[in-house]
């Protein structure tokens, strides 16, 4: 059966933030087959709908340009696609369009992170905190590792803070993380930091991924 | 708003999508639309309350009434729940989020003994006082159905109505008569007594238990003019017509049972004596395989799933089950869909079928054969034969290539003796020996046979009523007994399930009102989740037992003469008592009854319905 690869980026917002990664397979698998587009089984014993997702987004993230391949038995109208699947997509997601990938998983390499840190201390007070905390020497975290346990890293290279906005109740950061197979960390890990180091107990911290990007800087495509 | 006092909490719990809604196919109306709105409160987690098929069709069948909002509601697992109450988060219904307190009827389903303490909880953390006399009139009504009503006794306190038998038609009858009588303005009292006139609907509160100076229920009498005598089961005469979702709430997380279900039939033509459902949900109809393929193509294609399963409490008792069969995999094979096919009975395992299933099912081989000896199985009308057993097994071995059997089995059934539990082992080690006697068998290839008790478990309505439950004593010696007997070690495995589970059960299903305060106590002392091995406290049972001053002797352990009154004596179930009578006279003798497809036994139920269960006289 003939296969053509695409990829569709889309959105995951709104009660769906709550939908875990793996929850996440089986719902877009659901809305595919109900869709009823010529999409591309694996072969075997036991066929399945084909999905990847190249980055895998943690629960609770928003995220505004996620990815995830597919394939088509028959070449298809790329919006015809498009709308046929959101006429099926539950609250929160959304396709916002598909394309023939560009790039390969291997490919990515960092993501863009649009962060609020809700509390009752002063936003300025807080960036305050979180400049002190990134003149630091290191930012060590504890990150599992598979042959030693739990170690101590340090992520302080690794954060590139790209802009500060101090809000009236919360502050604004929008920060660039490493991404993809060979060094990532999660939005969890930056923030987890900060509210160690700051010692502020956060009432609400709300994370949105705006972008992924590849190793060489372009747009993931 | 609670969505977004608990948007902060979300991401502290496990398994977060469970308590947010907005699953595909949740039903969200406009609360200023409606006249009644339901929430229907599952007294388990959402994963397995999100498993049940009773919920879906009423959840369904309700929301397609323009003027009526079904909502579904899950007790919260524990972690959420400590931060619900640390947070005074109400409990709340999944598509409006507005906290159950402001609806009209709250209405649970009750499958089995062990949720009674979570459905006190669940009203207690939706912030209404738990026993129905302290609910006032601005509060909803608490009502309650599914098969454990069948004594409701224990949970009279706090349930203001009961709804007894099949459900299809008495709910909408009951919440229209709701919605006409909120118009007029119209008390609690005055719509209990309304509802009380309608066939299958139980107010416990206008009736009256007197009991004997032995311990023992003397009458129930009604004592209120618009409660009848008796309350009789409801049911709904024609599958083909009654309504059936074509739609399901699909769950982002996994549940349970996380597929399509096709109810094929309700009933069942068997007559186990231990079986509950065998009895109150009598008489068996069935769909025929139009409305079955057309029920499995409407799921399908609403929710995407890629698995259909046939639900019925013996699906291989379906008259046309082989041009079912055909018909349906046609379309699940075109669909990459799998079609599973649990409950069905050996007796029926022909070559034919065997190849049906064969395409669809890759899990193991199941038998329950209940007990250990010829003897025994006659006892309990149990009608399988050793050799129906070796049969299917050869077929599956020999042609299916299957390598693992799980044998399931009581233990304390009425008349067991020594003999019976040793069969157990013998039929496991000849399902080995022919194993290994297979000429073809691939060398390396082993098999696994799994052994898997329960403590029987007398039941109301059953002919097995009027049985003691065994001691645990009598238990242990065994369970012990059986896994002495066991040679092939190896390649068998024998479990069971914890017995102070089985007595609670025990006490519960067929207790009384006294027990109310039992449950109350309980549920003060922290008991909730009691099917949850990981939460079940049996101490504080004793403790709850102790403080109320309740025998578990008497409840569960008593063998009860077939003279007396029991606490669920003022329902009908259709099923009569000298029927049941009858059917415990013959187990003792070992004499089976006859499938009601091959002879009608007279339990009574035709009677009611007003001519035979299958259509001729
Ligand atoms: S009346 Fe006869 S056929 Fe009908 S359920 Fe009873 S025994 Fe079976």
């Amino acid at each position: 059966m003939e296969k053509i690869n695409l990829r569709a980026r889309f959105e995951k917002s709104g009660r769906a933030v709550y939908i875990s990664h793996l929850d996440l397979m089986r719902t877009m698998q659901r809305a595919f087959k109900r869709s009823k587009i010529p999409v591309w089984y694996t072969e075997g014993f036991n066929p399945h709908i084909y999905l990847n997702f190249p980055l895998a987004l943690s629960l609770g993230v928003v995220g505004r340009s996620e990815f995830m391949d597919f394939a088509v038995t028959e070449p298809a109208d790329f919006d015809k696609l498009r709308d046929s699947l959101n006429g099926e997509m539950p609250e929160g997601l959304r396709i916002l369009e598909i394309f023939e990938p560009l790039y390969e998983n291997k490919d990515v390499g960092f993501a863009d992170y649009m962060i609020d840190f809700y509390s009752s201390a002063d936003s300025c007070e807080t960036l305050f905190l979180l400049n002190k905390m990134l003149a630091e020497d290191k930012i060590e975290v504890d990150k599992r590792s598979k042959s030693k346990g739990m170690i101590k890293t340090d992520i302080k290279p690794h954060i590139n803070v790209t802009e500060t906005e101090p809000c009236d109740g919360f502050l604004r950061v929008f920060v660039r993380l490493p991404a993809g197979l060979k060094m990532n960390i999660n939005a969890g890990v930056f923030t987890d930091a900060f509210a160690e180091y700051s010692k502020i107990e956060f009432s609400k911290i709300y994370a949105e991924r705006t972008k992924i990007l590849c190793l060489n800087g372009q747009d993931f495509k | 708003m609670v969505k977004d006092r608990i948007e902060n909490l979300l991401l502290k719990v496990k398994s977060p999508s469970r308590y947010i809604g907005g699953e595909l196919n949740s039903v969200v109306k406009n609360k200023s639309d409606v006249d009644v709105r339901f929430a229907f409160c599952f007294p388990d987690s959402y994963d397995v309350g999100m498993s049940h098929l009773g919920m879906k069709i009423l959840y369904s069948l309700k929301n397609k009434r323009e003027n009526f909002w079904c909502e579904r509601v899950f007790a919260p697992w524990v972690d959420f729940e400590q931060l619900m109450r640390e947070n005074d988060i109400p409990l709340y219904a999944l598509e409006s989020l507005d906290p159950v307190k402001e609806f009209d009827f709250i209405g649970f389903t009750i499958q089995y003994e062990l949720s009674y303490t979570n459905i006190l909880n669940m009203l207690d953390l939706a912030g209404l006082p738990v026993k129905s006399k302290d609910r006032t009139d601005d509060m909803p009504v608490v009502v309650a159905g599914g098969p454990c009503v069948c004594n409701p006794e224990p949970l009279a306190d706090f349930i203001d109505l009961f709804i007894i038998g099949e459900g299809e038609e008495v709910n909408l009858e009951l919440m229209d008569l709701y919605a006409d009588m909120k118009k007029r303005g119209c008390s609690k009292r005055e719509f209990l007594e309304a509802a009380a006139e309608i066939e299958g609907i139980y107010v416990p509160s206008f009736y009256d238990v007197y009991y004997n100076d032995d311990g023992t229920v003397k009458n129930v009498v009604s004592n209120n003019p618009h409660a009848p005598y008796t309350v009789r089961k409801r049911i709904v005469r024609d599958l083909d017509k009654v309504f059936y979702p074509e739609s399901f709430v699909v769950p982002y997380c996994e549940i349970v049972h996380d597929r399509a279900v096709v109810e094929v039939l309700r009933g069942c033509i068997r007559g186990c004596r231990f079986c509950q459902a065998g009895f109150i949900y009598r008489p068996f109809r069935e769909k025929n395989s139009d409305t079955i393929l057309k029920q499995t193509k409407n799921l399908c294609e609403s929710t995407g799933y890629e698995e259909v399963s046939l639900s019925s409490l013996s699906t291989s008792d379906l008259s046309a089950i082989n041009k079912t069969l055909t018909q349906l995999s046609d379309y699940t094979e075109k669909e990459n869909v799998n079609l599973s096919l649990p409950s069905m009975r050996i007796d029926k395992f022909s070559g034919e079928l065997m190849e049906q299933i064969q395409k669809v099912r890759k899990s193991g081989l199941t038998f329950a054969p209940e007990a250990g000896t010829q003897r025994l199985r006659d006892v309990i009308n149990k009608n399988i034969t050793e050799e129906e057993i070796m049969q299917a097994c050869r077929l599956a071995f020999f042609e299916g290539g299957y390598t693992s059997v799980k044998l399931y089995f009581m233990l304390g059934l009425p008349t067991e003796t020594d003999d019976d539990i040793l069969g157990i082992a013998e039929l496991a080690e000849k399902i080995v020996d022919l194993f290994y006697s297979n000429p073809n068998r691939s060398r390396g290839k082993h098999i696994q046979i799994s052994i898997s008790c329960a403590t029987f478990v007398p039941k109301p309505f059953t002919p097995f009523e009027f049985e003691p439950q065994a001691s645990e004593t009598e238990i242990k010696h065994k369970q012990k007994l059986l896994l002495d007997s066991v040679r092939s070690r190896k390649r068998i495995n024998v479990s069971w399930h914890k017995y102070s589970v089985s007595i609670l059960e025990a006490v519960l299903a067929k207790g009384d009102r006294r027990l109310c305060d039992t449950i109350y106590e309980a549920w003060k002392l922290g008991c909730k989740f009691d099917g949850w091995d990981e939460l079940y406290r049996y101490d504080l049972w004793l403790k709850a037992f102790e403080k109320t001053g309740v025998d578990v002797n008497f409840y569960a352990h008593r063998t009860r003469a077939y003279d007396e009154v029991m606490p669920w004596q003022h329902l009908d179930y259709l099923v009569s008592k000298n029927f049941l009578i009858k059917e415990n006279q013959k187990a003792r003798e070992g004499i089976t009854t006859p499938n009601c497809r091959e002879k009608c036994s007279g339990c009574g139920v035709s009677k009611c319905i007003g001519g035979a269960c299958f259509g001729k006289n």
